[in-house]
């Protein structure tokens, strides 16, 4: 684990969620986990290549991924995670790893670029990440709690 | 003379008039402007242009924050930087947002024309590597899988409304980074991927993490061979391959909502492996 990864992670995060239309972002956590981690509901995977690489994970439970993706369209009514719903939540993770990329070059981690995000939706699944160790940082923005696992090597 | 639509955002007024002129003498119709991040949406959605000029520096915003705004209602909006600013983290900054084009003020038509028309243009080698690239990950997965299943292995391709795929049991999805970014995606049942294992190592895998250590190699090596090629048929891709995730569940699905899938059953003769590979279109044109 390095924690040089940590902060730019959550600098991202902080920087780009209110721009979403979101008020209140309290980390509650953050802990280091063996590469395989169980997830219920959804992850946005996100590769990172550069002088550092690996994948970014954004998880949270379908209900949330609803009630997020509702805030982020302005309210708008969202009553299943529809092909609507996936994009803005996939934009959300797009935003945080593109700012994290920025925020990593200023730590003198540079020339990070991202991939596509890809959406993975499940009731049950383990992710294994390409990082031996990954770090969870836990976020609960606007009481939607809110997984980000970061496999970085 | 171009004729392309063009909405203009900045907070001077002097600036918005210089920068319609400019757009005037080389053909294109400014159909709105805005001078805040707050109409800005709004005014986009109701004069909808081919393209947008952003301003860098606002008053209580900035051209990144209104790119973003604006990407968010439409990710296809085509935006240009126009700043009196240029150096390597505006840059940087400008790309990761997806601004595709970026103008240094004062404004040169000349340049102005050349990079919107290229914004505008086909884009040759997307277009090629939507058609030679996807043969060769195809080319590249069939070999490993020949050579692993001893048997020829056949494409079928799948269909789907919505870029929504139900995984088989283990999915492995690498992220491709590069002049245009993308995902493969690796999908097979366990006993599938079972049979790869023990074919690969003359002996049944040990437990479930080396079963997915052979998917997530297979899918590695598969997208590293075939991004290796397309650098060489062009070095302009500039391809890289981010390490790959691998995800296992009884019930899954995958969704790509930022990119074509173009999608294939593979018929091996161990089993179906679902194949799905898109790149997402966005090169930058800096001037």
């Amino acid at each position: 684990m390095d924690v040089k990864h940590i902060n730019p992670i959550l600098n991202a995060f902080s920087e780009i969620i209110p721009q979403l239309g979101f008020d209140s972002i309290v980390k509650t956590k953050i802990a280091l986990l063996g590469s395989s981690v169980e997830y219920s509901g959804i992850l946005i995977d996100i590769g990172l290549y550069g002088t550092i690489k690996g994948v970014v994970l954004i998880g949270m439970s379908i209900d949330s991924a609803m009630t997020f993706a509702s805030k982020m369209m302005m309210g708008m009514e969202v009553s299943s995670f529809d092909s609507l719903a996936q994009s803005a939540i996939s934009e959300m993770g797009n935003m945080v790893c593109a700012n994290a990329c920025t925020q990593f070059n200023n730590v003198g981690i540079s020339g990070l670029d991202i991939s596509p995000p890809t959406v993975m939706i499940s009731d049950f699944g383990t992710a294994t990440l390409p990082a031996n160790q990954v770090i969870l940082i836990s976020f609960i923005v606007d009481g939607i709690d809110v997984n980000v696992y970061v496999g970085l090597m | 003379m171009s004729g392309y639509k063009v909405m203009i955002v900045d907070d001077s007024a002097f600036s918005r008039t210089m920068i319609a002129e400019s757009l005037r003498q080389i053909g294109c119709e400014v159909v709105g402007e805005a001078d805040c991040i707050d109409s800005l949406v709004e005014i986009y959605a109701n004069c909808q242009p081919d393209l947008v000029t952003m301003d860098l520096i606002m008053p209580g915003t900035d051209g990144f924050e209104c790119s973003t705004a604006l990407r968010l209602y439409d990710q296809n909006a085509k935006i240009i930087l126009v700043s009196s600013m240029k150096d390597e983290q505006t840059e940087a900054e400008a790309r990761r947002v997806g601004i595709v084009g970026y103008v240094q003020k004062p404004l040169d038509q000349e340049i102005l024309l050349g990079i919107i028309n290229n914004i505008m243009s086909p884009d040759t080698l997307y277009l090629q590597i939507l058609d030679r690239g996807i043969e060769l990950f195809k080319e590249s997965l069939a070999q490993n899988l020949t050579r692993m299943t001893k048997c020829p292995v056949t494409f079928t391709p799948t269909s789907t409304d919505n870029q929504q795929f139900i995984s088989q049991g283990i999915t492995a999805i690498i992220g491709i980074i590069g002049h245009y970014s993308g995902t493969m995606i690796l999908d097979l049942s366990i006993d599938v991927a079972e049979k790869c294992v023990s074919s690969l190592l003359n002996r049944p895998s040990k437990d479930r993490d080396e079963t997915l250590a052979m998917v997530a190699e297979l899918a590695n090596i598969v997208a590293g061979v075939a991004c290796s090629m397309l650098n060489k048929l062009d070095k302009t891709y500039s391809l890289r391959v981010a390490p790959p995730s691998v995800f296992s569940s009884s019930s899954a699905e995958i969704a790509s909502p930022s990119l074509n899938i173009h999608s294939y059953c593979v018929e091996t003769g161990f089993g179906c492996i679902f194949f799905g590979i898109g790149f997402k279109k966005g090169s930058t044109l800096w001037m």
